[in-house]
């Protein structure tokens, strides 16, 4: 028995980057090849457990087209979180990001959390973002950075319980340093979990606003 | 909370682990002393709600002297004010009993630490339909049961009753103070029934699932017996044993004098106002009402109607002699000191005549409903309510005087709970809802008109929605689309309910139909700028009216505007924007209907003239405005013959039928509505086709016609109108005969714009075709979540027989088809002799599930597909073996049918 929550998450990101993709894989755990892009928006849902609740994301997949970018606001406008993509083999996308960024900044909900995914993971071999210029960013302006594949679903579930961790964070900072604290303890012995990785991210990004 | 925050984070930064656990513990024990204070303050709260409660549960025949005691000044006010009903009661808490998304062991688990009777509304994903999980006493064995609730297309019901509910919370409310079909009434949780305000409720009804682990959900005090219900007869020791024999409940007859001692005890009244006028006529030459209350107070026998009804059975007597006096007796408890009051009050001015004058009924009815729309938004002293009192004992009785439909009172005597009600104190505001509870039995009329009764009685604006009730219908007045038209037909109405219907003008709101409230509300919401829907919706309007270059073409416009209203139902249907949630008041199978209806009256209905402006820009733009314009012309002055036609055409008079309709449908917002006018039309020109030669024409006669006819009626406008239709219709309803018109009307316009003299004009261009192809693929295939729009038409079902081995069937079936009509149809596909014999299974993970008889075999299917991880399953018709019963639920769920 556990309490539901809603996060509404958006998507933004340039297009053909690969966000519903994202999306797809982490609803459906599908991967489609010949996907069309998106009009508008769509919607969809999934629900997973995270700590003692159950988080049931509320995804709008944005449009990426230019010409649909003044629909983006109604759709960050009430979220709790945003996943900004870019794909790592053009960078191109990833000036995108950072005009998207620069967008929740100014217009978006004050709270909201941000994740940066670095989609396409699986052509590193033509990438032209370097996995560290991303993390630089990341850290600059305080979101999640992680780099996914939606066609090989690598960090896809980890892109999305990372944000449910920072929701969490962001709503009750004493429980989640508790069980930060715990997993600190626990990492000693065991240190390759991906969560306690996520967590120790969120713990030093509490460290540095201090 | 920020300083704590503060303090745990310089001692994170010393990096500390130990001081970090240290604050985390001194947090949690302030924390904790939270808890306790608001348990401190509940326990308050319980205190003083505690007058209340016993004097609600002065039924169980228990500390009634304390009570009098206690409360000897109590006039009744203090009480009426500050009471809620069941009803309301329900809806404010919904969060904590209404939980779709539990499962079986979550619901097991909550389920068993709490006291019988309390019960929570979930959905078995077994059944694949809401369930009615009841905690049970120990005497039965399990210690719950799940009382699945049958949805029919209209209307909420439990399975194997014949009493049907608007939604869910008619229903539950229905239970928690007669059983029916259950084994006791339901009851709320004891922090609920006592709470006495809206804010208290809300507050409880913040903590949702967590409700039942918190410590807000505490036991009274001293709690009244555990099993009230089967033990709550202590008036009458005999019926303990009729109402359990091995643990089964039996069903008990309920005599209309019975049901009027429950009156007495202001525990529920039937009362249909529908019957209002019917009542009154039956009464009007019966005795005047003084006469009709005081015996009833008084003894048993019942001097009021002259005898339609059988005599009470002896137990009756016995029963409810010695609890009637008692009532009286108490004549300072808020109850009866209430009836009384009322009494005194009103009953001079109308003793005369027992009934009102129409004009004052009227006006009390009114006031009944706004009343109980008020008892929601702000407890509400009981002065408003008093043009009500005075005529409402008098409906009471009447309902149960045997007047009007003596079927009604007799179903609602044989199917519920043993009269005194002792069982149910929770209820008090029956007397302030009676319109929102209006419950009938076997009548079918009744039963249909259940249906209409105010939804959301809790909406405080009754005026204001006859306003919108005729903007609902579509700018102008329509007949009713044909599925409407349907349901209409099956109103089996007396004519002088119907009469009646129209006089009630005042109430006439709350006589719409649920699918209208919740289509009313949404748009409601859509307007409301501070829900995250509100603002989607407000933005997306003014987006598309501010940025015109935004879409390259007409088709782009439209498939925007068809994606994002696709997008925004799917929002509603999955968020917890609408509340209460749209499955406790639309039954499953008609929310999207209800959801797509809402989409066309809060996006297409301030988006049309705009919609149709682009539409024309793009036309005139691209040219192919002028294009129709010039041909048009051109088709005009050919003869039929010319353009293919070997039918007889519609003369003059027809075509200016046509062009009415057209002309009407140009006014519609919504594509369904339009479409229905289109095929109006085409049936017209079918019936001309007809009727002039006595042959019946076929498809190939008729795109002839229809261009031939649509060149007649010369509106430009048409095109865009196919195109909105085309685009903007919902998906599921490209399938029937609104895709195959559409497309014909596409084809006509087609040809009439490609016309060149010399061209013989009977076929479409490639390019047409064309378009017509990608138009059907890109508005079919375009959803990705599987639904059971998209396995809708056919099942595959193998057959398992000794003698045959495996054999395999497609069937074609409906979408909503269910078991017991796929047996059927298996019965006779595969020849078999014996259906009473066989059943359709499920086979899957390695496991066979018989499928009860109304399981919907094709949203099964839907689930499974939908499912992340793609399973094997199969549906397997094969004999039963060896069992006694018809049915079973498969993997312990346990037998209802046979129960």
């Amino acid at each position: 028995m556990m309490a539901i929550r809603e996060l509404k998450v958006c998507l933004l990101g340039d297009t053909g980057v690969g966000k519903s993709s994202i999306v797809c894989r982490f609803v459906q755990d599908h991967f489609d090849h010949n996907i069309s892009p998106t009009i508008g928006a769509s919607f969809m849902t999934k629900t997973v457990p995270c700590g003692n609740e159950l988080h049931k994301f509320l995804i709008w997949d944005t449009a990426g087209q230019e010409r649909f970018h003044s629909l983006a606001p109604m759709y960050y406008r009430g979220s709790a979180a945003a996943v900004i993509v870019y794909d790592i083999t053009k960078q191109d996308s990833f000036h995108t990001l950072k005009k998207w960024v620069k967008e929740l900044k100014e217009h978006g909900p004050e709270n909201i959390v941000m994740a940066i995914a670095g989609n396409k993971c699986d052509l590193s071999d033509i990438r032209e973002v370097p996995l560290k210029d991303a993390k630089e960013y990341a850290e600059f302006i305080g979101a999640i950075v992680v780099e996914t594949s939606a066609k090989n679903a690598i960090n896809i579930e980890e892109l999305f319980q990372g944000i449910s961790y920072k929701g969490l964070l962001a709503r009750r900072p004493q429980l989640v340093a508790l069980s930060l604290t715990m997993l600190c303890c626990c990492s000693l012995t065991n240190p390759s979990e991906v969560e306690s990785r996520f967590l120790l991210h969120h713990l030093f990004s509490v460290c540095k606003i201090c | 909370m920020s300083s704590r925050t503060m303090g745990t984070r310089v001692l994170d930064k010393r990096g500390s682990f130990f001081k970090l656990i240290d604050t985390i513990a001194s947090e949690i024990g302030e924390l904790k002393q939270e808890m306790v204070q608001t348990d401190v303050s509940l326990e308050n709260g319980l205190e003083s709600a505690e007058p209340y409660s016993m004097v609600r549960h002065k039924g169980d025949g228990y500390s009634e002297e304390k009570d009098t005691k206690a409360y000897p000044r109590d006039s009744g006010y203090d009480s009426l004010s500050n009471r809620l009903s069941i009803l309301d009661q329900l809806l404010h808490t919904h969060p904590i009993w209404l939980q779709l998304s539990l499962s079986e062991e979550g619901a097991a688990q909550i389920l068993q630490s709490q006291p019988p009777g309390i019960f929570l509304v979930r959905k078995s994903t077994k059944m694949q339909k809401k369930v009615l999980s009841l905690r049970l006493p120990c005497e039965f064995g399990a210690p719950l049961k799940d009382f699945p609730i049958r949805e029919s297309t209209y209307t909420f019901s439990l399975e194997g009753s014949g009493i049907s509910f608007a939604d869910l919370f008619r229903l539950i409310a229905f239970y928690c103070i007669s059983r029916d079909v259950l084994p006791f009434t339901l009851k709320l949780p004891y922090a609920i029934s006592t709470a006495k305000t809206e804010a208290q409720l809300e507050e409880l009804a913040q903590l949702g699932i967590n409700f039942w682990s918190s410590p807000a959900d505490s036991q009274p005090p001293n709690p009244p017996p555990p099993h009230r219900p089967l033990s709550s007869d202590g008036a009458c020791p005999g019926s303990h044993q009729l109402c359990l024999i091995n643990g089964v409940h039996s069903i008990k007859t309920r005599t209309p004098s019975e049901l009027e001692c429950s009156q007495s005890n202001g525990a529920l009244c039937f009362i249909n106002p529908l019957f209002l006028k019917v009542h009154s006529q039956d009464l009007s030459g019966s005795l005047p009402r003084p006469n009709t209350r005081i015996p009833s107070v008084n003894g048993t026998e019942r001097p009021r109607s002259p005898p339609p009804r059988p005599p009470p059975p002896f137990i009756n007597s016995l029963r409810t002699s010695p609890q009637l006096p008692r009532t009286q007796t108490q004549a300072s408890m808020p109850e009866t000191a209430n009836h009384n009051k009322q009494e005194a009050g009103a009953v001079p001015g109308a003793k005369p005549t027992p009934i009102p004058p129409p004009r004052l009924k009227k006006q009390a009815s009114f006031l009944e409903a706004e009343g109980g729309a008020k008892t929601l938004t702000g407890s509400r002293p009981g002065s408003g309510c008093w043009p009500i009192p005075s005529l409402e004992p008098e409906l009471s009785t009447a309902g149960s005087a045997g007047g009007a439909p003596p079927s009604e009172a007799q179903g609602s005597c044989t199917k519920s709970q043993p009269p005194c009600s002792e069982s149910q104190p929770p209820w008090n505001g029956g007397r302030q809802r009676l319109s929102d509870m209006s419950i009938s039995t076997s009548s079918s009329d009744s039963l249909e008109f259940d249906r209409s009764m105010p939804l959301f009685g809790y909406e405080v604006d009754t005026n204001s929605s006859l306003e919108d009730y005729e903007g609902e219908s579509d700018q102008e007045t329509m007949p009713p689309p044909i599925k409407s038209k349907k349901r209409s037909s099956s109103f089996v109405l007396p004519k002088i309910v119907k009469s009646q219907l129209r006089k009630m003008s005042g109430v006439f709101s709350s006589f719409m139909t649920p699918e209208k409230r919740m289509v009313r509300r949404i748009a409601e919401l859509s307007r409301d700028k501070c829900t995250y829907f509100g603002c989607l919706v407000q933005d997306y309007v003014s987006f598309l009216q501010e940025n015109k270059e935004c879409h390259v073409s007409s088709t782009d416009l439209l498939q925007t505007i068809r994606q994002f209203m696709t997008q925004v139902k799917n929002y509603l249907a999955q968020s917890s924007e609408l509340d209460p949630p749209i499955e406790s008041l639309i039954p499953e199978d008609q929310i999207d209907v209800v959801l797509e209806k809402a989409m066309h009256k809060c996006i297409l209905k301030p988006l049309k003239g705009h919609v149709e402006t682009m539409l024309k820009d793009f036309h005139v733009a691209d040219g192919s405005w002028k294009q129709l314009k010039d041909n048009l012309q051109l088709v005009r002055q050919r003869n039929p013959q010319e353009l293919g036609v070997f039918a007889p055409t519609p003369d003059f008079v027809d075509v200016e039928k046509i062009k009415v309709k057209f002309m009407t449908m140009q006014k519609m917002y919504s594509p369904e509505k339009k479409v229905m006018l289109l095929l109006r039309v085409c049936k017209l020109i079918y019936t001309v086709m007809g009727n002039n030669s006595g042959r019946m024409y076929g498809a190939d006669d008729f795109l002839p016609v229809l261009t031939y006819v649509i060149a007649q009626c010369d509106m430009l406008e048409l095109d865009t109108e196919i195109e909105y239709m085309m685009e903007l219709l919902d998906p599921s309803l490209l399938h029937g005969e609104g895709g195959y018109y559409l497309t014909s009307a596409y084809g006509a316009l087609s040809l009439i714009k490609n016309f060149q003299e010399e061209q013989a004009a009977r076929l479409l261009s490639s390019e047409t075709r064309d378009t017509l192809r990608q138009w059907h693929k890109r508005r079919t295939t375009n959803r990705t979540i599987p639904s059971v729009d998209d396995f809708q038409n056919y099942l595959r079902v193998a057959f398992q027989d000794v003698s045959s081995g495996c054999t395999g069937k497609t069937l074609l079936v409906r979408p909503y088809i269910t078991t017991e009509d796929v047996c059927q149809l298996c019965a006779e596909k595969f020849k078999v002799r014996d259906p009473e014999e066989f059943s359709l299974f499920l086979f899957v993970d390695e496991t066979w599930q018989q499928l009860a008889e109304d399981t919907y075999p094709q949203k099964i299917k839907a689930e499974l597909h939908s499912r992340p991880q793609p399973h094997i399953f199969h549906f397997v018709y094969k004999r039963v073996k060896n069992h006694p019963y018809g049915v079973i639920f498969h993997n312990g769920e346990e037998d209802l049918t046979t129960a």
